[in-house]
């Protein structure tokens, strides 16, 4: 196995809430190697996107190490995090998140343009064009179907070229023929520029696709399974 | 492709250069203004209040210097009191240019049957005038030619005395003819304060009169077209008055050039001015409350997009400025609006009172006046933008995963802090700096910062109790209070937008109150009912006999009174002494001075001590306390007076504290009699009638005066008073319009706080509907929320309001403290109603509202 692009060692997260702490993960350990895919499945509540946040630098373990793509994020400021996640992290929301008043082209460039990129909107334009969507460039989010403003988000998450690519339920609010155009979309752009890919769903078809899945139950990992042996 | 960016070092963390930053601000500001108005509309009031009063002032002060020809009647106006030129000095004159000589006094016109009679300002001028300007009349006749006839007067002589053009008009012991009326008088502006009708007669005639008298208050003025253009320049005006003083020396004239040709009217509109645009920096600051509520809304809205934004790499940096620069965008239209439409008013103002001044304003916007109020707008959106904008770059990017409360109680990172107050102390200074009573303007701002920490605390407090308090039984009350107290409730927003507001309101209610209750009732019972100007020194005796003959048992008070000009200070010339802007008018012009053997009544010796009864030694005088602090002066130095001129000077001897409210005989100078007595002078004179004194007794008494001492002016106190009244009045309804600014300010952010809570409000009802609340319920529920909220705001702004007048009314003004219930039960009722009309528009909109579309929606 080569070295892990991710490496977790017990970590924890305890949130605190007005009704007292919550404790969200426990103990939770994992390598995830350069190149591979893997989904993280389990039930509502199970700690599955808090596992993601952490790995995006999002949210901060309470406990434990976390280090992705050779950064110890424990010992990084919250700028420095959005630094990271500018040049070597993509992340794609089951909610797209794209910035209502900006265009498809303009929302692509956008992680570009906060890294400081000179050909920011040249290297947008690429890309839309690779996810099928070079006539739709100057269209705004709200004149796009739930399906192309995923593409607009896949080719955000993509355009700083990321080593890892995180997945929040990313075929969540679409329907079934859409979500797997994407599905295709995303594990096609993931190979193409050897990243590493790691998605949150409840879509086992989904989960089937990756190289790996781990089951999360309470806040634990429950079972991992590769997909040679699954 | 190059992203060569993406390969630096992570300790290089990205700057966005400012073209970046200002594209990625404008694009997301593609979506409009929408939650924007009330941010706009504050800043535009306040902007548009301090861009007026600038435009006017400007106005006025281009139209004095550009108008100044007309409004001196020449490029420069010599004038002394009491002694007309002499011929050497005339001589003088007329090789500096062409002369236009007249001269001015006040005295009384009477119907020729002395059953009325009125203080008129009378202007005697010489057949060269006017050189510059014009005096229109009603006839279309020449100036000079209808004054070979008579006089021309003020129309409103004629409505007073029941007189027609044509009629006689009797002034002194002539009866001049009336031979029309003044349309336009372009010189007037340039006169002091005028108290009556104007009535303009030839030179002779005035000499016909009997007026003129050694001692006669009479001012000689000399209007000169300087010849070969030497008034155009303003080295020229300054090269006059060089050799005015080379060749006349002790002439004692003031000199007026056409630059600035009302140096009392100029300055009074420089402090009105300067009062007027701290009130619109209060309703700009009042204002600022919307501006904070609208950025922190907006940035609520957005939580969402900025961590997005955050997850794809923009640091706090990056999204701080982005927003700043959006802010500061948007408080960029509200600047804009408020120059516009603050150019606008006073044009169309002007436009509809065009004929009612005596100059033509001159409207031209100036860089002083647009970047003030401009400075002024950006200054306040920045001081209350920071904060909230500090809280956005605090937003985390795990609100994509997760929603989180918006806690408003997130304090910035200190940086932002720190340039918060940094903007406050710079709009602090802006104030200051722009205003020339500096302490003032330094009050002004650290009451305002006062009233603003009272009512952020109060709005805590309010929240806090609310919190605290035990559920009461009653639905409603318990709905009401657990509003008042609810994260992101309306409690601070309304309580310091209406506060501060009401504040200003309520103390200058109290102090209008106060001052008028001084002026009215505690006066007259100590005030004389008459003063007498002009009494020849010989005709005392028989003025007091004939007062006691009409009316035995009035008190007649007397002093010998003469003008005279401060021209030198400890030694050194009033010109080179830097004093406070208070006392300025006393170096000004000439003064009223007096000698007098023993201190007068509403006067007392408070350091030092007086003269000894005939007293023969050097001069000395006596001078009023705090104008001799305000001009730097101290008891042992030396104060010098032209008087008649001869330069006079005396030793300051004592200081006098005076009460000028008791309306006695007062005079800033008092001499030792010894030092003027020997100079002609006339006798000023207060009548105090017994009581009980008829209105026919004291107009057989005035009939009597005027029959036998036809030069003699007679004041009625009470005409006085009214006529001050009136003008006190329009002043305070001025003052109370530029407070009310301040408190359409609080109206507009109260809105937009209401507003913004609206849709909360709506879901709020909707739930307690479908769980059985009648809508009187909703609307007792929101009737109790809104009256308390109104009633503890305009209970701390009374109080609060009572403070700042009792301090003013006290120790400002040195007058009793009087408390107005009316005043206050005003406040309360403007509070209630302001919102809880707010308030029920929204309640209205509630109980309008289907449940089921926002029930579906969540």
């Amino acid at each position: 196995m080569s070295q892990p692009l991710i490496a977790l060692r017990d970590v924890s997260l305890t949130l605190t809430s007005r009704a007292g702490p919550v404790d969200i993960l426990h103990d939770v350990s994992l390598d995830i190697p350069a190149g591979r895919s893997m989904a993280i499945v389990g039930p509502s509540g199970s700690g599955k996107t808090s596992l993601l946040m952490i790995m995006a630098g999002l949210e901060r373990a309470t406990s434990g190490r976390v280090e992705v793509a050779g950064e110890d994020f424990s010992t990084l400021s919250e700028d420095a995090l959005a630094v990271v996640r500018g040049r070597k992290l993509g992340i794609v929301f089951q909610s797209f998140h794209l910035v209502p008043t900006m265009t498809a082209l303009e929302n692509v460039a956008l992680p570009l343009e906060f890294a400081g990129a000179d050909d920011a909107f040249g290297r947008a334009r690429q890309l839309l064009h690779d996810v099928g969507l070079g006539p739709r460039l100057d269209h705004f989010p709200a004149q796009l179907s739930g399906g192309e403003q995923q593409r607009v988000a896949l080719a955000r998450a993509m355009a700083p070229r990321p080593q890892l690519l995180l997945a929040d339920e990313p075929t969540g609010n679409l329907d079934g023929t859409t979500g797997e155009a994407i599905v295709d979309l995303l594990f096609g752009l993931q190979q193409r520029q050897d990243a590493t890919l790691v998605l949150v769903t409840h879509d086992t078809a989904l989960a089937a696709r990756c190289d790996e899945t781990i089951q999360m139950r309470d806040g634990r990992i429950e079972t991992t399974a590769t997909l040679e042996t699954a | 492709m190059s992203i060569d960016a993406l390969k630096r070092p992570l300790a290089s963390v990205p700057r966005l250069a400012v073209p970046r930053l200002v594209s990625l601000a404008l694009r997301e500001l593609r979506g409009g203004v929408r939650g924007f108005y009330v941010f706009i509309a504050c800043v535009a009031l306040g902007v548009m209040v301090i861009t007026s009063v600038g435009a006017l002032s400007d106005a006025l002060r281009n139209a004095l210097s550009q108008q100044g020809r007309e409004i001196l009647g020449g490029d420069v106006r010599l004038s002394r009191v009491h002694r007309e030129a002499t011929p050497q000095e005339r001589a003088w004159m007329d090789r500096q240019g062409e002369v236009a000589a007249f001269a001015t006094m006040r005295s009384m016109g009477r119907r020729p049957d002395g059953s009325a009679q009125m203080l008129v300002e009378i202007k005697a001028v010489g057949p060269a005038y006017p050189r510059a300007g014009a005096v229109d009349l009603s006839t279309g006749v020449a100036l000079q030619t209808a004054l070979k006839e008579g006089v021309a007067v003020d129309p409103l002589l004629l409505e007073q005395l029941k007189l027609k053009v044509g009629d006689e008009l009797q002034v002194g012991r002539s009866k001049l003819k009336i031979a029309a009326t003044i349309t336009r008088e372009t010189d007037k502006v340039a006169d002091r304060l005028t108290y009556g009708p104007r009535v303009i007669m030839s030179l002779p005639d005035l000499r016909g009169t009997g007026l003129v008298q050694p001692g006669s208050i009479i001012r000689w003025r000399y209007a000169l077209s300087l010849a070969d253009g030497a008034g155009e320049a303003a080295a020229g005006l300054k090269a006059f008055r060089a050799q005015l003083k080379a060749a006349l020396p002790e002439a004692g004239f003031i000199i007026r050039d056409r630059l600035n040709p009302s140096p009392m009217v100029t300055q009074t509109v420089e402090r009105v001015a300067q009062f007027l645009s701290l009130i619109g920096l209060t309703a700009l600051l009042v204002g600022g409350v919307g501006v904070a509520n609208a950025v922190s809304s907006y940035i609520d809205r957005r939580r969402k997009i900025i961590g997005t934004m955050k997850s794809l790499g923009a640091t706090s940096a990056m999204i701080f400025k982005i927003h700043l620069l959006q802010t500061m965008a948007i408080a960029g239209i509200g600047v804009v609006l408020g120059l516009l439409v603050g150019y606008v008013v006073p044009f169309t103002l002007v436009g509809a009172l065009g004929t009612v001044l005596p100059i033509k304003l001159v409207f031209a916007p100036s860089w002083g006046t647009v970047l003030l109020a401009a400075a002024y707008g950006f200054l306040v959106a920045l001081v209350f933008t920071l904060w909230p904008l500090g809280r956005a770059e605090l937003v985390r990017g795990s609100v994509l995963f997760r929603d989180q409360v918006a806690d408003d109680r997130t304090r910035p990172r200190a940086r932002v802090m720190l340039m918060t107050a940094l903007a406050a102390l710079a709009l602090m200074a802006l104030a200051i700096a722009a205003s020339d009573s500096k302490w003032i303007a330094a009050y002004f701002c650290i009451g305002l910062g006062i009233t603003f920490l009272v009512f952020i605390g109060l709005g805590e407090a309010v929240t806090q109790v609310a919190r605290r308090l035990p559920r009461p039984r009653m639905p409603e009350a318990a709905l009401a209070i657990g509003n008042l107290g609810a994260p992101g409730g309306l409690t601070r927003a309304v309580v310091l937008s209406l506060g501060a507001g009401l504040s200003l309101l309520v103390a200058v209610a109290l102090a209008d109150a106060s001052l008028l209750k001084a002026i009215n009732n505690e006066v007259p019972e100590r005030a004389p009912d008459y003063y007498v100007l002009d009494i020849n020194k010989g005709q005392v005796a028989a003025f007091e006999t004939l007062v006691a003959k009409e009316t035995p048992g009035t008190v007649v008070r007397t002093a010998p009174m003469l003008r005279g000009r401060l021209v030198r200070l400890a030694g050194r010339p009033t010109d080179q002494v830097k004093v406070d802007p208070g006392a300025q008018w006393v170096l000004r012009g000439d003064r009223g001075l007096s000698f007098a053997d023993a201190v007068p009544e509403g006067s007392k010796v408070v350091e030092g001590a007086w003269w000894p009864k005939g007293y023969a030694g050097p001069p000395l005088v006596s001078f009023e306390r705090d104008l001799a602090k305000q001009l730097g002066l101290k008891l042992g130095d030396t104060v010098t007076v032209n008087v008649l001129g001869r330069d006079v000077t005396a030793k300051i001897a004592s200081l006098r504290e005076l009460k000028w409210e008791s309306l006695a005989i007062n005079f800033v100078m008092l001499f030792s009699p010894n030092t003027l007595s020997g100079a002609p002078y006339n006798v000023l004179a207060t009548v105090r009638l017994p009581q009980g004194t008829t209105l026919k007794r004291e107009a057989a008494l005035s009939r009597a005066l005027s029959q036998t001492f036809p030069a003699v002016t007679a004041i009625r106190v009470k005409d006085a008073i009214n006529a001050f009244n009136s003008v006190f009045e329009r002043i305070m309804v001025a003052v109370r319009l530029a407070g009310g600014v301040t408190l359409l300010a609080g109206a507009i952010v109260l809105a937009g706080a209401l507003a913004a809570a609206q849709h909360r409000r709506v879901h709020q009802s909707v739930i307690i509907k479908v769980l059985g609340a009648t809508r009187r319920r909703i609307l007792t529920a929101h009737g109790l929320e809104y009256g308390l909220l109104a009633t503890v705001t305009a209970s701390l702004a009374v109080l609060l309001g009572s403070l700042v007048a009792w301090v003013v009314v006290t120790q400002v003004m040195d007058l009793d403290f009087v408390f107005s219930w009316l005043a206050v039960a005003q406040a309360l009722g403007f509070s209630l109603g302001l919102i809880l009309l707010f308030g029920a528009l929204g309640t209205w909109r509630t109980l309008q509202a289907k449940p089921v579309p926002y029930l579906r929606s969540e």
